[in-house]
């Protein structure tokens, strides 16, 4: 009868997890026709357009790849019950030391420097997570608040990387913006004239392997204890500070790496508008709809690449503000919350 | 070119005490509001929505008060669904104040984007300062007499709540059902009321703390104009271990070290936004040095982010 339950369970959160998304759609609809929007031309905009439009599913790989990459850090800090709330700025170190590695390394040969610009992402996204790292396991200070607080750092370095130490000199235009990045050193398509380049695959590849890792080995007991009491985990004589540090880094590294294929897979050059995102908050999304599970996080990501890009032409249709997609978010981020509530006070009673 | 300390002072004191009642006034909220053992991630959101909500009142009434008090009234709608949802419905106070913060984020622009299609930002310079002549007495003038009464308001408020929660029996109760909800229960306090009243007194606080950035800060309104500046404040009552004086020198404190670098890298004329950047972040690394150094001592009310159910 166990798995009865189990499988009962899997579908009622399903059932109120459309319910959430279809909240959230709704919701923005209502916007669009508010500003006087046409709601035929609205819907197709939403469910069509991410396929139609010129560039949209490339875009669609775009984010699948960005928000699987950083949920997965998301996801697997949050398995040890720490909030990583600073995935954007890790995103924004990865970025940055992309260029930082392309001009200081340049003596390098080409598959090395190559290598060592993804690398030198992950690693910027690492070194930026071990901040809130040491203060959490060393002086017990929450991770929420630091990594909140290094998100508008990273957006002050960034900036300053780019309009000094990386800035291209080129071009005297308005803004500062880096150089473009040489066609040798930007991630191929997997066939000519695709529009899917072999950072998905790659995405793809690196979540089966710490779905292995993660969740088919004792790893995802010890983190889930140690997320959900240190004294028990502490007891059942797992290393907390370990967990807790192993999880944050991955985390860190990801989200770095994640800029990494970000500026060499579509953007190529870092500007000023590369800061002002929140794939860091849609990530943690991400996480949540897909369970914390390292595959359940890639059709969430998958589901919510194809949902922005739709809401975002929706928006445009009816010249309402794309700024309407994060109310969307929200909207649905609650009523997951809920559907959440309602299992549990359905199972634990 | 000798620029007199004395101006650089008076500049850093003035923009110091313009620029603080902004996060004294979330500080308190989010203080009290934590005490009770509900952390509001979404400030920043209830933020905006007043924000932009004192715009549109004060260009229709023309009255900065009136629309002061439509940025509460916003201020109680969002922080009130935020108190339902991480106390009655016992969500993940985290997920949930991430949720409130998009929605404010989202709504607040496509708001000001409806009621100002064309793109031109009303012109709102706040509540006038306490003396209108400021500008005729030297030095005390561009200090304390160009501030307006939020300001000082805000000073009181930091006395105030400093005193309700250590010597009023309400006050008590607020601690009481952060640190320890079931004793607190056994006494017959009603433990989510508690929570509720002390969740919207936070929520109104950052309505004030919109209401003031919109005439304070950034002139017009644009997207994410408050720009993480009120996430800010959640890291200033963590370093102040939820204590209103230690806050109000946090923001203090912080906002010294920003217009210090405000002051000198205007001064110097960087120009281009090189090196003034660099600077830009050292208000934020001065807090985060704070951390491990008062951090350790940090005794995080025990119930905190911990939904309470009765029975």
């Amino acid at each position: 009868m166990q798995t009865d339950t189990q499988g009962l369970r899997w579908l009622t959160t399903t059932a109120y997890n459309a319910f959430a998304i279809g909240l959230g759609i709704l919701a923005g609809l209502m916007v669009v026709v508010f500003a006087g929007g046409n709601i035929g031309v609205a819907l197709s905009s939403l469910f069509l357009n991410p396929v139609t439009l010129s560039g949209g599913i490339q875009q669609i790989f775009v984010r699948f790849v960005l928000f699987y990459t950083m949920g997965m850090g998301v996801g697997l800090a949050l398995k040890a019950g720490l909030w990583n709330i600073g995935a954007q700025g890790q995103l924004l170190i990865g970025m940055v030391m992309v260029f930082v590695v392309y001009t200081s390394l340049g003596f390098l040969p080409w598959p090395a420097l190559y290598i060592a610009m993804i690398l030198g992402a992950a690693l910027g996204g690492l070194l930026w997570i071990s901040v809130p790292t040491i203060l959490r396991v060393k002086f017990g200070a929450n991770e929420i608040v630091v990594t909140i607080l290094l998100n508008v750092v990273a957006i002050n370095f960034a900036f300053f990387m780019l309009s000094g130490p990386i800035k291209s000199t080129g071009t005297a235009l308005g803004f500062p913006h880096s150089i473009e990045l040489p066609a040798q050193f930007q991630i191929p398509s997997i066939i000519s004239g695709l529009p899917i380049t072999y950072a998905v695959p790659g995405t793809v590849a690196i979540g089966i392997i710490l779905y292995l890792l993660v969740e088919r080995t004792p790893f995802r007991i010890k983190a889930n204890t140690v997320g959900e009491s240190h004294e028990t985990a502490r007891y059942a004589g797992i290393s907390v500070p370990r967990v807790m540090v192993i999880t944050m880094l991955v985390a860190g590294a990801l989200a770095g790496l994640a800029g990494a294929t970000y500026l060499m897979g579509y953007r190529y050059e870092l500007d000023i508008g590369s800061f002002s995102t929140n794939y860091g908050l849609v990530a943690i999304i991400c996480a949540l709809v897909g369970r914390k599970n390292m595959l359940g996080i890639g059709f969430a990501s998958f589901f919510f690449a194809y949902m922005t890009i739709g809401a975002e032409s929706m928006a445009l249709s009816a010249n309402v503000p794309t700024y309407v997609v994060f109310a969307m978010e929200g909207i649905m981020m609650l009523g997951i919350l809920l559907g959440n509530y309602l299992t549990e006070r359905k199972y634990l009673v | 070119m000798t620029i007199a300390l004395s101006d650089i002072l008076i500049g850093v004191l003035s923009t110091t005490l313009t620029l603080s009642p902004f996060y004294i006034f979330a500080g308190m909220g989010e203080i009290v509001s934590e005490q009770a053992g509900v952390a509001n991630l979404g400030l920043e959101g209830i933020m905006l929505m007043s924000l932009v909500t004192t715009f549109i009142v004060d260009y229709v009434t023309g009255n900065p008060w009136i629309a002061l008090l439509a940025a509460l009234g916003a201020a109680a709608v969002i922080g009130g669904l935020f108190a339902l949802t991480a106390i009655r419905l016992r969500m993940d106070q985290i997920a949930s104040g991430l949720a409130i913060y998009l929605i404010g984020l989202g709504l607040s622009f496509v708001i000001f984007n409806i009621a100002y299609p064309n793109g031109l930002t009303p012109n709102y310079v706040g509540l006038p300062p306490i003396f209108t002549n400021w500008n005729t007495v030297p030095y005390v003038g561009i200090i304390f007499l160009k501030q307006n009464i939020l300001a000082y308001v805000s000073i009181v408020l930091v006395v105030l709540t400093a005193f309700f929660l250590s010597r009023t029996s309400l006050g008590l109760r607020v601690r009481a059902v952060g640190e320890n909800p079931k004793a607190a229960d056994n006494m017959g306090v009603n433990v989510n009321k508690v929570r509720f009243l002390a969740t919207l007194f936070g929520a109104l606080m950052f309505g004030v703390s919109g209401a003031y950035f919109a005439g304070n800060f950034v002139p017009g309104f644009q997207t994410d104009v408050i720009a993480g500046r009120g996430f800010i404040v959640l890291a200033m009552i963590y370093f102040a271990n939820w204590k209103p004086y230690r806050a109000l020198f946090a923001a203090l404190s912080f906002n010294v070290v920003y217009a210090a670098q405000n002051e000198y890298v205007s001064l110097s004329g960087f120009g281009v936004a090189s090196v003034s950047t660099l600077f830009n972040m050292l208000p934020y690394v001065f807090l985060l040095a704070l951390i491990p150094v008062f951090g350790r001592k940090a005794r995080v009310p025990k119930f905190l982010l911990k939904p309470y159910r009765k029975g």
